[in-house]
């Protein structure tokens, strides 16, 4: 396939403006910090240097349609798009996302996500009975003991978001034993339009594990008294004693709220797994005091 | 082809890419559509997973053109050992020293079989690349901290898929269904004669093979995110209620949802409770294989016929894996 000059070179002008706006794009994020709308910490400092191979790309492509010597440009092997129509459509695509990002503003994911991908509220339906408290034989499920035991010492039970995952996990795991004890926690509300809940509704984060595909809505159950009519999305923390209760058809964990107060959204929405929990509350209760 | 000037074509461009949201935001006609939080979810979704996959894709295409560019064509045919089974081994193996996920493993393929890495080979290197390496085996232990098993089954039926197609393919497939632009022949990168040397080749090809790639890259993440945005998942679960029907559920669902595959062990695990272990192995083994995402990005590589062959072997191979492991697990 032969291409005309003047057209590969055209089309490689074109193609460097591309590259260079998804790096300003990328750097335009990082900038404003909002690149944890939708990768994790870990995978943004990778996204963070796409500018610079980007750049090279768009600056070696401009240099090639501008000073290229027509004898060394050709569509080799590679291919371009053969008509107008068939460059408008494949460039679009490009700018698609382009388009999106700038005119858009950045929100985090909310209910309306939740709500189809699925809340989830119990953690693990197979615990085996453990006849003294926060012991179990199970060895993957010592770091939830070891927790367990660091949470109950405390008179209202903090849930960090930076271990949101595995607080809640090890208050769903030893329920029993967490019951009557106090907790308080924030997120964003939720709840579900079928009206199965009832009068309550639930706090809940997402927990990201690499990008937002993957987001997985966690959260738990809130019996208010008060503030009941607060819409969905509203950011709010909750105090109150942990209670078990038969939701729909599972032992499930919830707040018996004392106090529904509602915050401004954190500056980081989503929540990601920690290496270590135990060390990671360690360090968290240090800093607090 | 006519000749047109740049400023004839920017008229074109601006309507059809404004025309897209539109289109994108009309395709079901539900009326909660314009309601921004829809709208919303599916910005944060499509940009997240292209966020995401970025890195690896310019990683690859970056690769890809090194090798193109500094590695002449008989280095790999030296390297790649003449008998089929231990060369196919060698590409089974090949992930662990190019830990890459699948989203730059497809650019990197593309400019291997174009310097004369036998097909099975390639195919084989496609298919375990992603999942056969620490980085993949270390997140999946982690998502199974109760369940180690999963985590080597996983392996090994990856291991075992890839070289059983890595076989078909060798025995089966004598033509190359390449795509004609693909073939070798066409390629030759003149680097010498372009501006500023070796360097400046590297990025031109690399920005090339971004190009080719992308456009198939953004087509599936937008696909995927629409789904994750409109599909209620719980209500596709019901319909895996059924034994055989689990394993079905759980492909489809890695087939659409097209994560990485460091993640999608996590996404796995979630659904411990409500799915048997073995469906749970077809999803992790699948979806880095083969997903919307890298679909698209198959077909860019090679004829539709080929392509359509691939991935019914890929999806008949994993069913029959999945299942007589699941007696195991």
């Amino acid at each position: 396939m032969m291409y005309s000059t003047v057209s590969v070179k055209r089309h490689y002008l074109f193609r460097a403006a591309v590259l260079l706006a998804f790096a300003v794009y990328i750097e335009h994020l990082a900038q404003y910090d909002a690149l944890h709308y939708y990768v994790t910490p870990k995978l943004a400092v990778w996204v963070r240097l796409c500018p610079v191979p980007l750049s090279f790309m768009a600056l070696s492509l401009a240099v090639q349609a501008l000073f290229g010597r027509s004898s060394a440009i050709c569509g080799c092997g590679h291919q371009l798009p053969r008509s107008r129509s068939g460059s408008a459509a494949m460039y679009s695509v490009f700018l698609l996302p382009l388009l999106l990002g700038f005119a858009l503003p950045d929100r985090a994911l909310g209910s309306a996500a939740a709500a189809h991908k699925g809340m989830s509220l119990n953690y693990s339906s197979l615990v085996p009975k453990e006849s003294a408290r926060f012991q179990t034989s199970d060895p993957f499920a010592a770091e939830f003991a070891a927790l367990a035991k660091k949470l109950y010492s405390q008179p209202v039970i903090p849930v960090f978001p930076q271990i949101f995952s595995e607080t809640l996990g090890t208050l769903d795991r030893f329920k029993h034993d967490f019951e009557g004890k106090e907790a308080s926690v924030s997120g964003f509300l939720y709840r579900e339009n079928t009206g199965s809940m009832g009068g309550r509704f639930a706090v809940s984060r997402f927990l990201v594990q690499c990008c937002t595909a993957d987001a997985t809505p966690i959260g738990i159950l809130v019996n208010a008294k008060q503030q009941k009519s607060l819409p969905a999305d509203t950011w709010i923390k909750v105090r109150g004693k942990l209670q078990v209760i038969v939701y729909k058809g599972k032992e499930t964990l919830q707040i018996d709220a004392e106090s529904v107060t509602p915050i401004e959204e954190s500056s980081t929405p989503y929540v990601y797994t920690s290496p270590d929990a135990v060390e990671e509350w360690d360090q968290l209760l240090r800093s607090v005091k | 082809m006519t000749s047109f000037s740049p400023l004839k074509m920017l008229p074109l461009l601006l309507p059809a890419a404004f025309l897209i949201i539109p289109i994108v935001l009309l395709i079901p006609k539900h009326r909660e559509l314009m309601d921004s939080p829809y709208l919303y979810t599916f910005k944060t979704g499509f940009i997240g997973i292209l966020l995401e996959a970025l890195p690896f894709v310019l990683a690859g295409a970056l690769l890809s053109s090194v090798i193109g560019v500094f590695v002449a064509d008989e280095t790999i045919t030296r390297w790649v050992p003449r008998q089929a089974l231990p060369a196919l081994l060698f590409a089974c193996l090949l992930g662990v020293i190019f830990p890459i996920c699948e989203c730059g493993m497809i650019p990197l393929v593309r400019r291997l079989l174009r310097k004369g890495m036998p097909l099975h080979v390639g195919i084989a290197f496609i298919l375990a690349g992603p999942i056969l390496n620490p980085i993949v085996f270390s997140a999946t232990l982690t998502a199974f901290r109760s369940h180690p098993s999963l985590a080597y089954a996983r392996m090994g039926l990856a291991f075992a898929v890839s070289l059983i197609i890595g076989l078909i393919v060798y025995a089966t497939v004598k033509r190359s269904p390449l795509r004609l632009s693909m073939q070798r022949g066409d390629e030759e990168l003149h680097h010498e004669a372009l501006n500023g040397g070796k360097l400046a080749a590297v990025f031109t090809h690399a920005a090339d093979d971004f190009f080719e790639m992308g456009k198939y890259l953004i087509l599936g993440c937008l696909l995927t995110s629409l789904i994750q945005t409109f599909v209620v998942q719980s209500s596709l679960a019901s319909i895996g209620g059924r034994p055989l029907g689990s394993y079905l559920f759980m492909m489809g669902f890695a087939f659409i949802l097209s994560l990485c595959s460091t993640s999608d062990a996590f996404v796995a695990s979630s659904f411990a409770h409500s799915f048997p272990s073995g469906s749970l192995l077809a999803f992790m083994v699948l979806g880095p294989m083969l997903d919307f995402k890298n679909a698209m990005m198959l077909m860019s590589l090679f004829k539709t016929r080929f392509a359509l062959y691939l991935f019914f072997l890929i999806a008949s191979t994993v069913f029959t894996g999945a299942i007589l492991l699941s007696g195991w697990l």
